[in-house]
């Protein structure tokens, strides 16, 4: 064996408790506190609504004509001709109304037991703003199918959806890496 | 990252993995069981039209007051004044003094709060 295959056999070896040693640290061998509540759930539950809403949507967005005089009969064609066509497009419409009920549950949480005191202002502002944006989500994604009811709308309904589909979740993606970093790095609130 | 094992005897932690990934699974499925039921019971779309019957719940205060208040420029600033309001509640209310965390045990927020509540119901139930 020459000298450059075992150092490469090393580095390889290194590497691997490395990832070893992150999966063990963070998942396999890390002790948490005891009796956390399953109130405490919430944020959890809202990352999960979150990520359901964005695989149906970005599932939707193969069919959806940004277009006044076709947007109807897109979203039609999902439900009634594409096969499941009508899940996707259900739990899509669904899912806001619980989506905004766990965010609602969790922000109440953290009001009534004062866990938005410092150190944790952070989590808060993030926090309230990712309500914001989840309601400006609804309103503008609500949008995109009211235009069939009223016929026309001063916004060009193209702005609207690429508010709807783009804007908004990448700053929601940006405001959630905030929100989970500040998370990480205080730990969790424990009530004595 | 936090080490949540300072200062604790092991009776008092528990294994993440996998109690703690177990217990997220469960309500992730209790989730999708509540949104597929909702499903069932409300088969045709939720649409936004300019009737108030099918605005949905936490938008009908913002309708609402959108009614109350003639003047856009009046309604567009309150609604953002609010919502910053909001955003930097926690620097607006002063950290209390000894280990009072609860909203319960302090009364100037908790009075905020509940006159918020009240307010917003109120709109919501005005008839306009
Ligand atoms: C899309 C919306 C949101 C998502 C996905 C989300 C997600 C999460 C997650 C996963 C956690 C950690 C575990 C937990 O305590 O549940 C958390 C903690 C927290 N969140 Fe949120 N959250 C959202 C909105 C909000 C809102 C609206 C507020 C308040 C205005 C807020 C304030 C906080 C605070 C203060 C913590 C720290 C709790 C602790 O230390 O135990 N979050 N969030």
């Amino acid at each position: 064996m020459d000298s450059n295959d075992s150092q490469v056999v090393v580095s390889e070896t290194a590497d691997k408790s490395f990832l070893r040693e992150l999966i063990e640290a963070n998942v396999t061998r890390r002790l948490i506190p005891k009796g956390l509540s399953w109130f405490g759930c919430m944020g959890g539950l809202s990352l999960v609504a979150f990520i359901i809403q964005l695989s149906t949507g970005i599932f939707l967005m193969f069919y959806f004509i940004p277009n006044i005089r076709e947007s109807l009969a897109s979203i039609q064609h999902v439900s009634h001709s594409v096969p499941y066509g009508w899940l996707i497009q259900r739990i899509h419409a669904i899912g806001p109304h619980i989506m905004v009920g766990m965010v609602f549950s969790h922000m109440l949480r953290i009001l009534f037991k004062g866990i938005y005191r410092h150190p944790r202002e952070m989590h808060w502002v993030s926090g309230a703003c990712l309500l914001i944006l989840t309601l400006l989500m609804y309103y503008t994604g609500s949008l995109l199918t009211a235009h069939n009811v009223n016929g026309h709308h001063p916004i060009h309904l193209t702005r609207i959806y690429a508010t709807h589909v783009a804007g908004i979740p990448l700053s929601m993606a940006l405001f959630m890496g905030i929100h989970f970093f500040m998370v990480r790095k205080t730990g969790i609130f424990e009530s004595l | 990252m936090k080490d949540y094992t300072k200062n604790k005897s092991p009776e008092m932690l528990e294994p993440f993995f996998p109690n703690e990934l177990f217990r997220h699974i469960i309500v992730s499925c209790f989730l999708v069981v509540v949104e597929l039921i909702a499903i069932i019971i409300f088969p045709l779309p939720f649409k936004l039209t300019s009737k108030p019957d099918s605005i949905p719940w936490f938008l009908l205060p913002l309708y609402k007051l959108n009614k109350l208040i003639h003047s856009e420029v009046v309604f567009i600033s309150l609604v953002v004044v609010c919502a910053l309001l909001f955003v930097s509640w926690p620097y607006l209310i002063p950290d209390g003094k000894g280990e009072h965390h609860n909203l319960w045990q302090r009364p100037i927020p908790f009075a905020i709060v509940v006159i918020t509540i009240i307010f917003v119901i109120t709109v919501c139930i005005l008839n306009l």
